[in-house]
């Protein structure tokens, strides 16, 4: 990964994060994916990470010149797809 | 690794409000974590700091005292935590309920805590998106709500300035002691230590961090739930619960609900937040099952199943993600915050089980005032650990 991105690029659309707070949330010492979604809210937006997590996977990699593997994902959380309180509070899901 | 005056372990809410206070005080300090900063308990909970949750007399006076400590600290510092006061609200379903929440008021107000009694009308004034049919409730004034996690980075970065030393991604081992018994170093996957000073915020892993110098720590690890919403337009103003929520969090409390048998069977008690990103927090539960954060989906149709109940609008809102995590209980309810008197130099400030983000600012200032022999602000005797003397407890003595 040897693209450098501009600071002011946005990665996270949701919640309007730019490249810059992302190496500002590094250099206070996230070191994956879950930090820098607590120091940004980087992926905690409608699209829960699906479109803008890679991205900060490689941001990391690129900060931390780790080997890919070491940047560790998000922790998955259910629901996998938004569901109502509804039809949750109903049973409608198994 | 040099030498330390202080070795805090655990940065969680506590922990860090630790090692801010004692790096303010002249300390130095070194801030030890096995992962990131908070990315125990206090990533995985509410966030609000009340007063109308706890039990009148040292209860309520530490809540109380820790939303003075936010209050100026949200002033000084320049990292936002998102401290705001916009009061909580307490919710009766039963005239049965609404007598004994009448009761509680009474001796909150007679020692002076700015609580009352709301009738129907007002709640629905203040929440008009409550269910029609409840009885009355409680305002609580003074309770405040932040952000939790942020809460731990502004201590860290705030003391950093002062020369606090984090050493995260370090996990501790053991701690080393001297031939006289007393603390000599914290030795870490990394590298030992030295210091002639640890304090054991270890939140629910506290006990184990106890065994490393044979001491058994009465605290364990009790399993909460919540669920997120959408963004939305308001559905709450402030921090709504029902008042059997008490009855989930003390077991002597003594009335029943007219539940679900799902909701009986996991402790179910609802709650509700919203928060600075235009969505809400639902929950919650209580209940015993080890160290395990899995998420389970019976527990989240429980939680769902009993907001509808208060707040119907949320039906149609989508959840987006849930969250589980393990509340450092103590025997007793209360936390431990002192010195161990068999092992010199071995401070624990730990088992706040539902209340450690609402408690860590006053533990700061306290462990504070403790190591550099001061007074504290007020008696704290009954958080010393020498209360379980002579006791020795099960690991599953909670459940
Ligand atoms: C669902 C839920 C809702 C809640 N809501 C609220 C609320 O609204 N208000 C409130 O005040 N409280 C609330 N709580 C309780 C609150 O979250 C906890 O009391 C608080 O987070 C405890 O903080 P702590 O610093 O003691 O523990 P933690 O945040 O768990 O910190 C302990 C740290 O110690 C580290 N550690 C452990 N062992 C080692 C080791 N060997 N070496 C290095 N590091 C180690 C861990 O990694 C961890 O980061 C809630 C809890 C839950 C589960």
């Amino acid at each position: 990964m040897s693209q450098n991105y501009d600071d002011d690029m946005l990665v996270c659309r949701c919640e309007e994060i730019t490249v810059g707070e992302i190496r500002e949330a590094i250099r206070q010492g996230a070191r994956d994916v879950t930090g820098i979604k607590r120091r940004t809210r980087a992926g905690m937006g409608l699209c829960q990470g699906r479109t803008c997590e890679k991205l900060v996977q490689a941001i990391l990699r690129q900060e931390l010149c780790n080997a890919p593997e070491e940047i560790s994902a998000a922790t998955p959380r259910p629901p996998v797809r938004p569901i109502t309180f509804g039809a949750l509070g109903r049973g409608e899901v198994e | 690794m040099n030498s330390f005056d202080v070795v805090v372990v655990g940065a969680g809410a506590v922990g860090t409000s630790v090692a801010y206070h004692l790096t303010k005080k002249g300390f130095e300090v070194a801030l030890v974590e096995r992962g990131d900063i908070a990315s125990g308990t206090s990533s995985h909970c509410d966030a609000v700091a009340l007063i109308c949750d706890k039990k009148p007399g040292i209860d309520t006076q530490m809540g109380y005292a820790s939303i003075q400590v936010f209050k100026e600290l949200a002033k000084e510092f320049s990292y936002d935590f998102e401290f705001h006061q916009p009061g909580s609200l307490y919710v009766c379903e039963t005239d049965q309920e609404y007598e004994v929440a009448a009761d509680y008021v009474k001796q909150q107000q007679a020692d002076g805590y700015a609580m009352r009694m709301v009738d129907p009308y007002e709640m629905q004034e203040m929440e008009p998106y409550l269910a029609k049919d409840l009885v009355g409730g409680i305002w609580t004034e003074p309770d405040s709500s932040m952000s939790p996690y942020k809460l731990c980075f502004a201590f860290v970065e705030e003391a950093k300035k002062l020369g606090l030393k984090v050493f995260d991604h370090h996990t501790v081992q053991g701690i080393k002691l001297n031939e006289k018994g007393s603390v000599e170093g914290v030795i870490t996957d990394r590298g030992t230590i030295k210091t002639k000073r640890v304090v054991n915020c270890g939140g629910p892993w506290a006990r184990e961090l106890g065994k490393m110098v044979g001491l058994d720590i009465p605290i364990f690890p009790r399993k909460g739930t919540i669920l997120i919403s959408e963004k939305t337009a308001r559905v709450c103003n402030q921090k709504v619960h029902e008042f059997g929520y008490m009855l989930s969090k003390f077991e002597d409390i003594n009335f029943k609900r007219n539940v679900s048998e799902l909701v009986e069977k996991h402790n179910v008690a609802f709650n509700i937040e919203p928060t600075k990103a235009d969505n809400f927090l639902l929950g919650g539960n209580r209940e015993y099952k080890g160290f395990d954060i899995n998420t389970e989906i019976e527990v989240m149709r429980a939680i769902a199943e009993r907001g509808i109940r208060f707040f119907p609008i949320i039906s149609e809102i989508n959840m987006i993600r849930a969250y589980s995590g393990v509340r450092p209980y103590c025997e007793g309810h209360l936390p431990i915050v002192s010195e161990v008197e068999e092992i010199p130099g071995y401070f624990i400030a730990a088992g706040h089980e539902g209340d450690g983000i609402s408690l860590s600012g006053i533990t700061g200032r306290m462990v504070a005032q403790i190591m550099a022999g001061e007074e504290t602000d007020f008696d704290i005797s009954k958080l010393n650990f020498s209360r379980f003397k002579g006791q020795t407890f099960a690991d599953d003595m909670a459940e």
